[in-house]
């Protein structure tokens, strides 16, 4: 047993950069959240007011969900807090669980422990128990957040307990993930795919008048139905604990039943040679990334056309009957128009896109620590020409990715009569690049000077200046200093007019530090992991 | 530490602060590389000339693979520099490795490409290669070329850098450790296409620590200890300047034999003794004269005995502890 301890402990140690930052995100917002809203809607008064301008900027229910109570700070955080945290959970769980079984195994880890006197059953339980030591690292900083933000410590508790409830559905179904497929990114791609159909179910659940009863099909949803601060229905749990439980039971059988080194769907060994992209390292590194860009295409066109799809039926029906007495009121909710609808809900993909722009510098990261990049420069490949096209690589996967979001919205939209012209969402959807472009030159100046982090100092400034909005202005940041955020330049096309000289200064400066990268590149060693 | 003998020493010193050694195909002077406090590389001053097969050796961690990073531009010298055709490695990469082919000690391909597609990828961007020959090493390597190289185990996939260096026809092939993974059937495959590729007055750098591989192979060797190198020149140069060994058989008590220089005695048996000799063997001889000697055999040290002389000096154990 102390063999187990020692693994499950290892696995929890493995897992400390990737647990402390999702802790302290979960704690900052969970902190923000009930602080920011005290300090602007001191009175209830301010609060109708809130809901009333709520009302007209209805795509907010994209990221965080359907709010129930916004009178009160518990409801308004349980919206703020256990909406857009419960995806993080989801996509922290689906990474823990493919670090801790399928990353050790491509390594070559797995099979000298299960070579030991670890039985099989033993290392899986291990993992899982170091993962889910990581669940209650999370619930404990939304707790601590959720109270230092003023919130009494009971509820507080049930809604931390409600946030995390996706983590130990998507623990599960990541590990099943790392059964089915042979290498750890396609584990993940699995993994990804599922968490993006959980939320696009609730968005269907949370936008639209008549399918709400979709929100019963997606763990996302169970965590909304949990009601935190707004009439607990604590036996929701049991939904996705029982997932959870199931999904990790049925990762372990088929983990007994398989070869170590192998995943169930396991591609044929043997192929026919094909030419394509192999007459470059750039040519290779598309090939490389063909169906990962695929996917990325396939996610974010999916939900753009929803997001096209529901702009047009916005109403206020899930808001509570009291709520909504009280917006009549005030005068009748302005529901929103399908522009800017469209408009806000864009800007989730430029975060997406910014994070596609990281995964693509995480990728040319992956190629150095593995060495395989030595075998290429080892070739007459100049060092600049290999990482310039790398990036234009991404750069234009980028652009693929905002137009193709742009023409979907509107094809949505078009199906639905919106009344919104191509072009006008072409512009939207290329609205989305010049900030993502700008993260993916900071990121490649994180993989020219600091190598190792890279990665983590690429995602750590993405997601730091998506949250920057908030945090500033809690800690009363000036003016200049919230605008350091790439996010904060981006104009809500098609509702506000392109901000074009943003956009043009946003691209300059990615051209100029992709520059400065690819300079400082080419005068460094390359560095294995 | 035991004196270097110096009359092996690089007889590329000549060249530092000079221009290009024009007939080399590697040059190094005074280089260095520091990773952080670690000196991975001290004070380098190598000559390969073109058509020879150069034998690198040390043990693990000696500085092998970092030389070998030198030589490609892949890590910036500390302190000096390294020639490749007279072209700095660091500065020049693209133009010497046009000329230039790189087999390194880890197979890092990439995984969901097959061993043809590899090839292919490789033979495109290096510009240059021997398609017919390229066949001719699949065959006797005999490569499973159409399975995709995370199918393929380290041997195998160390068969696919060989067969893309080689068909490259390079002027120059630098081989980390190239036989690591190889069973004993490809191994004499390699050993009978590095000749070919003397054959052709293609140079070859070889860093290795089979002793056997180079004595086969090298006409050249030098021997690397904690980032310097300790000893340099032909097999025969080496064997003349280090110990040789002498078994001496006496019909009644042997002698002490301590106090002669050179001389250090590692076996006594009774009446037999074993002697290790470095440089001149007359104070040995003139001592042996005066007892009956019953029977002397002398014997030349083998690459390996030479390569465990510059490892057992001490200092060297505790140095690599």
């Amino acid at each position: 047993m102390s063999a187990g301890v020692a693994l499950a402990r290892r696995a929890f140690s493995d897992a400390r950069t990737r647990n402390g930052s999702f802790a302290l995100l979960f704690a900052l917002v969970a902190y923000a959240q009930p602080a920011a809203y005290r300090s602007d809607y001191p009175t209830l008064h301010d609060r109708l007011g809130f809901v009333h301008a709520f009302a007209g900027n209805a795509s907010l229910r994209l990221f965080y969900g359907r709010p129930l109570d916004l009178l009160t700070t518990g409801g308004y955080s349980a919206w703020r807090v256990g909406g857009i945290l419960a995806i993080f959970a989801g996509a922290w769980g689906m990474l823990a669980a493919v670090r801790a079984l399928r990353a050790e195994e491509d390594s070559g880890r797995t099979e000298l422990l299960a070579s030991g006197c670890v039985s099989r059953p033993g290392l899986f339980v291990a993992s899982m128990s170091g993962c889910l030591a990581g669940v209650l690292v999370l619930w404990a900083a939304l707790l601590a957040g959720l109270v230092a933000g003023g919130l009494p410590a009971g509820e507080s508790a049930y809604l931390a307990l409600a946030t995390v409830a996706p983590a130990l559905v998507f623990l599960g179904l990541g590990a099943l993930t790392c059964q089915l497929a042979p290498t750890r990114r396609q584990a993940l791609e699995l993994a990804g795919g599922a968490l993006l159909a959980a939320l696009v179910l609730r968005v269907v659940a949370d936008t639209s008048s008549s399918l709400g009863w979709l929100r019963w099909a997606t763990p996302l949803g169970w965590s909304e139905e949990m009601r935190a601060f707004a009439g607990p229905r604590p036996a929701v749990l049991a939904l996705p604990v029982a997932l959870s439980l199931a999904l990790l039971a049925l990762s372990a059988t088929l983990w007994r039943k398989r070869d170590v080194g192998s995943g169930l769907l396991a591609s044929s060994e043997v192929a026919r040679p094909r030419a394509f992209g192999l007459s470059s390292p750039t040519a290779l590194a598309l090939r490389e990334e063909r169906w990962s860009l695929v996917g990325w295409l396939a996610g974010s066109g999916g939900f753009a056309f929803i997001i096209g799809l529901i702009s047009t039926s916005i109403s206020s029906a899930g808001i509570s009957s009291s709520l909504r007495r009280q917006l009549r009121e005030l005068g009748g909710a302005s529901l929103t128009r399908p522009a800017g609808y469209i408009g806000l809900s864009f800007l989730f993909f430029v975060l997406a896109f910014s994070l596609f722009a990281c995964t693509q510098v995480a990728a040319a990261r992956h190629e150095e620590a593995e060495e395989r990049l030595e075998a290429v420069l080892a070739l007459p490949v100049p060092r600049w020409r290999w990482l310039a096209g790398r990036l234009a690589l991404a750069a234009a996967g980028v652009v693929a990715l905002s137009l193709f979001a742009g023409v979907l919205a509107w094809a949505g939209a078009a199906v639905q009569h919106a009344g919104i012209s191509l072009a006008t969402m072409v512009e939207a959807g290329l609205n989305c690049a010049p900030a993502a472009i700008l993260f993916l030159a900071i990121a490649a100046l994180a993989y020219a000077l600091v190598p190792r982090a890279s990665t983590a100092v690429a995602f750590g400034v993405v997601s730091v200046s998506f949250v920057w909005q908030l945090l500033s202005s809690i800690v009363g940041a000036p003016r200049w200093l919230r605008e350091l955020s790439p996010f904060e330049h981006v104009g809500l096309v098609p509702a506000q007019p392109l901000k074009a000289g943003a956009a043009a200064a946003m691209i300059g400066l990615a051209l100029l530090g992709s520059a400065v990268a690819v300079w400082a590149f080419s005068r460094r060693d390359l560095v294995g992991t | 530490m035991s004196q270097v003998p110096s009359p092996s020493r690089s007889p590329a010193t000549g060249h530092r602060g000079a221009g290009p050694a024009t007939d080399a195909a590697i040059a190094t002077f005074g280089l260095c590389k520091h990773y952080g406090s670690t000196r991975a590389l001290d004070d380098l001053d190598l000559v390969v000339p073109r058509g020879q097969v150069f034998g690198y050796l040390g043990p693990n961690g000696a500085g092998k693979t970092t030389t070998i990073r030198l030589l490609l531009g892949l890590h910036r010298p500390t302190a000096g520099r390294a020639e490749v055709f007279g072209l700095d490695a660091w500065s020049e990469p693209v133009a010497a490795h046009a000329r230039v082919a790189y087999v390194s000690g880890e197979p890092a391909l990439w995984p969901s490409l097959t061993g043809t597609e590899t090839l292919d990828f490789l033979a495109r961007v290096h510009g240059s290669t021997d398609a017919a020959y390229r066949a001719q090493l699949i065959e006797r390597f005999q490569l499973q070329a159409d399975r995709k190289v995370r199918a393929l185990s380290k041997g195998n996939r160390q068969k696919v850098q060989l067969i893309a260096a080689f068909a490259t026809r390079a002027e120059l092939l630098v081989l980390d450790e190239p036989t690591a993974g190889l069973d004993p059937l490809m191994e004499v495959a390699f050993r009978e296409t590095v000749l070919e590729a003397k054959q052709r007055e293609q140079t070859v750098f070889l860093s290795s620590h089979i002793l056997s591989e180079v004595e086969a192979l090298c006409d050249r060797v030098g021997i690397l200890r904690s980032g310097r190198l300790v000893d340099e020149g032909t097999l025969a140069e080496l064997r003349h300047l280090s110990a040789r060994t002498l078994e001496v058989s006496f019909r009644d008590t042997p002698p002490s034999l301590e106090g002669l220089p050179g001389v250090s005695v590692v076996e006594r048996d009774g009446r037999r003794l074993r002697v290790e000799v470095s440089g001149e063997l007359d104070p040995l001889l003139s001592v042996l004269a005066e007892h009956r000697v019953e029977a002397l055999r002398s014997r030349e040290p083998s690459l390996e005995e030479i390569f465990l002389h510059h490892y057992r000096e001490p200092g060297a154990v505790t140095q690599r502890a």
